[in-house]
C-alpha cells in the first residue's frame, strides 16, 4: 500500500537557517532518503522550494495569485512516497524522518478521493 | 488535538511489529556476520526482539530503534560466542579458539555502515536460496529471513498448515550449518547461477502473489509487495547486474496492473479486457526505468529483462487494440531460443494468434498439445478454447474450457472458465 509523507514545516522556517545549517538539514534527509531505499520501501520523494504560486478556474476565469500567502502558518516543504505492508509501518518510518524534529510529518495513504 | 501522552503496551507492540518487518532481515544479516550460521543469527535476533518487547512498553520506544535492536542483538551474539569460546577451551579446540578470537575482533559493536548491511543483506540472500535447499525451502526461508514473515503468515500465504512450513524451515537451517555452507557472496565463476536461483525465488513469491495457484482468492497482494521489496533492494545491493533490472521491471510492471485484475466482485479481469486507465502509472514508470537500466548494461537480453520488455509493451499500449503484437510475437521468439519451455511456447501461441491471427497461434497450441507436456496445465485448454471460439468451433472450445476449469485449483478461475464454456454452448466467445 503506498503512503505519502507530507513535511508540513512551519512558514518561514526555512528563512531563519543560515546556508550551512540549510545544507546540513538537507544531507540528513538525503542520508534518511537513502535508507528507504536500502530497505526497498522508496517509490519516489523531493523537496519543494518556498516559492508559490496559486491558481484557480471560476467559470473559465483564471486567477493567479503570487505567494507568499502569510496568512498561512504552514508550508508543504517535500514528500516521500513510501510503499508499506501498513499503516503502522508508515508511521515508524515517519517517526524516523529527521523532518519529524523540525516539522510535523502527515502521514495519507493512496486511494481514491471518494468512498 | 495532542493525545501523546503515554504510549500504551498495544501502541509499542504495534510499533515493534512494523519495525521487525522493515529491519529483521538487516539484524539477521548483520548478525550471521558475526556467528557464521544463519540459524543462529535469526534466534539472535528474536531473542533482541523479545528485549524490545519487554522494555519498550515501560520505557517507551528509543530514538534509533534500528541500532538500538542491533546493538542489542551483537551483545547477544558476543555473549554467545564469548560462552563457545570457553567450551572451546575446555576441549582444546585451539583452532576454534582462534577463529572465534578472529570472529569476535571483527565484530564491532556499534550498528554497522549502510554499505557493510548492504554486502551482508546480499550475503543473506544467497544463503537462503542456496542450490543444497529445495525451492520451496528456500522461499519459506527467504520470506521468513529476509521478509521478516512469520512462520504463520507464510503459512496462511502459501496455503500450507503452519507446522508444515515451520519444519521446512528448521530443515533447510540445519542443512545449510551442517554443510558448513560459507556465509559469502559467491565466486565471480558461480555467481550467475546462483544469481539466478535468487531472482527465481524471487518471482515466485511474486507469482504466487500474483496469481494465487490455488484457494479462493485470485491474487494476494502481500506476497507480491514483499517480492518487490526483496527486488528493490537487490537491484540496490547489485546494480551492475542486468537481470536484477529486468525482473524488478517485470514485477513493477505487473504489479502496476493490480488495480486492474479484479472485477466489481472478485473475478479475474484479464489483461485485453483490464480498464487501463486503473493501471499505476507510478509502478509502470519505474518498471519502464528498472528496464531501461538493464537493457543499458549489456547487449544480449536474459529472460528476465525479455519478458519484461513484453510487459513494458503493454503498459506502453495506450488500449488493447494499440497492442504492438508483432514486436511482443519477435520478443517471445527470443525468449523461446534462450529458454525453451513449453510455457513460453504457450504464450508465443498467443502472441502469434494476435499479430498474425487465430489459426496460426492454434497451430502452435495443437502442436504443444499434441507433445503432451502441458497435460495437466489449465491455460493450455484455456488458450486452445479462446482461439477455438475467436475461429467459432464453439463446440470444441467449450470442451477445452470444461477442461481447463477442472484441471486449475483456484476457484475464482474456475469459475470464470465455466462461464466462458457456458457461452460457447449458446454460441458466443
Amino acid at each position: 500500500m503506498p503512503y505519502m509523507l507530507l513535511i508540513v514545516e512551519p512558514q518561514g522556517q526555512r528563512r531563519l537557517r543560515s546556508p550551512e545549517e540549510g545544507r546540513a538539514v538537507y544531507e540528513q534527509m538525503l542520508e534518511y532518503t537513502a535508507g528507504l531505499k536500502a530497505r526497498g520501501v522508496l517509490l519516489e520523494s523531493n523537496s519543494l522550494r518556498a516559492e508559490t504560486v496559486r491558481l484557480n478556474m471560476r467559470a473559465g476565469r483564471r486567477s493567479v495569485t503570487d505567494g507568499p500567502f502569510t496568512e498561512s502558518k504552514e508550508l508543504i516543504g517535500g514528500f516521500f512516497l513510501l510503499d508499506c505492508a501498513t499503516r503502522e509501518q508508515a508511521l515508524t518510518f515517519a517517526a524516523e524522518c529527521p523532518a519529524a524534529q523540525w516539522a510535523t510529518i502527515e502521514v495519507r495513504e493512496l486511494g481514491p478521493c471518494y468512498d | 488535538m495532542v493525545s501523546s501522552v503515554a504510549m500504551t503496551a498495544a501502541d509499542a507492540h504495534r510499533t515493534i511489529d512494523a519495525l521487525w518487518r522493515i529491519e529483521s532481515a538487516r539484524l539477521i544479516a548483520g548478525l550471521a556476520r558475526l556467528v557464521r550460521d544463519v540459524g543462529l543469527a535469526e534466534e539472535l535476533a528474536q531473542d533482541a526482539l523479545v528485549t524490545a518487547l519487554e522494555q519498550w512498553p515501560r520505557s517507551g520506544i528509543p530514538d534509533n530503534p534500528g541500532a538500538w535492536l542491533m546493538a542489542t542483538a551483537k551483545h547477544r551474539a558476543i555473549d554467545h560466542l564469548r560462552r563457545e569460546r570457553m567450551l572451546a577451551r575446555k576441549h582444546e579446540a585451539l583452532g576454534h579458539e582462534l577463529e572465534m578470537e578472529q570472529q569476535l575482533n571483527g565484530g564491532k559493536l556499534e550498528a554497522g555502515a549502510d554499505d557493510e548491511i548492504g554486502d551482508d543483506l546480499l550475503r543473506l540472500m544467497f544463503v537462503a536460496c542456496h542450490p543444497l535447499l529445495s525451492t520451496e525451502a528456500r522461499t519459506a526461508l527467504t520470506l521468513r529471513l529476509l521478509a521478516g514473515l512469520t512462520t504463520g503468515e507464510i503459512a496462511r500465504a502459501f496455503l500450507v498448515p503452519e507446522p508444515t512450513i515451520a519444519q521446512r524451515i528448521v530443515r533447510a537451517k540445519r542443512t545449510l550449518s551442517d554443510a558448513h555452507v560459507p556465509f559469502e557472496i559467491p565466486r565471480r565463476s558461480e555467481l550467475a547461477g546462483r544469481l539466478s536461483s535468487v531472482l527465481e525465488v524471487i518471482y515466485l513469491v511474486f507469482n504466487e502473489g500474483y496469481s494465487a495457484t490455488a484457494g479462493e482468492d485470485w491474487m494476494r497482494p502481500g506476497l507480491c509487495e514483499e517480492a518487490l521489496r526483496i527486488g528493490r533492494i537487490l537491484a540496490e545491493l547489485a546494480p551492475r547486474e542486468p537481470e536484477v533490472h529486468g525482473l524488478v521491471a517485470l514485477m513493477e510492471i505487473q504489479a502496476s496492473r493490480i488495480r486492474a485484475r479484479t472485477g466489481a466482485n472478485g473475478e479475474p479481469v484479464l489483461l485485453m479486457e483490464q480498464n487501463r486507465a486503473l493501471w499505476d502509472r507510478l509502478l509502470i514508470h519505474r518498471g519502464l526505468l528498472a528496464l531501461a537500466r538493464g537493457e543499458a548494461l549489456g547487449e544480449t537480453r536474459g529472460p528476465y529483462l525479455l519478458q519484461a520488455a513484453i510487459a513494458a509493451c503493454h503498459a506502453r499500449s495506450a488500449t488493447a487494440a494499440d497492442t504492438d503484437w508483432v514486436y511482443i510475437t519477435a520478443l517471445y521468439d527470443e525468449l523461446a531460443r534462450l529458454t525453451p519451455s513449453p510455457v513460453v511456447e504457450l504464450n508465443r501461441a498467443v502472441a502469434v494468434a494476435m499479430a498474425y491471427g487465430p489459426a496460426a497461434g492454434l497451430e502452435l497450441a495443437d502442436r504443444l498439445a499434441a507433445q503432451g507436456s502441458l497435460e495437466s496445465y489449465h491455460l493450455l485448454p484455456s488458450v486452445r478454447g479462446d482461439l477455438l471460439a475467436k475461429l467459432g468451433r464453439y463446440e470444441e472450445a467449450r470442451g477445452e474450457f470444461e477442461r481447463a476449469a477442472t484441471l486449475t485449483h483456484n476457484t475464482r478461475e474456475s469459475r470464470l472458465l465455466l462461464d466462458r464454456a457456458a457461452a460457447c454452448r449458446r454460441g458466443r466467445t
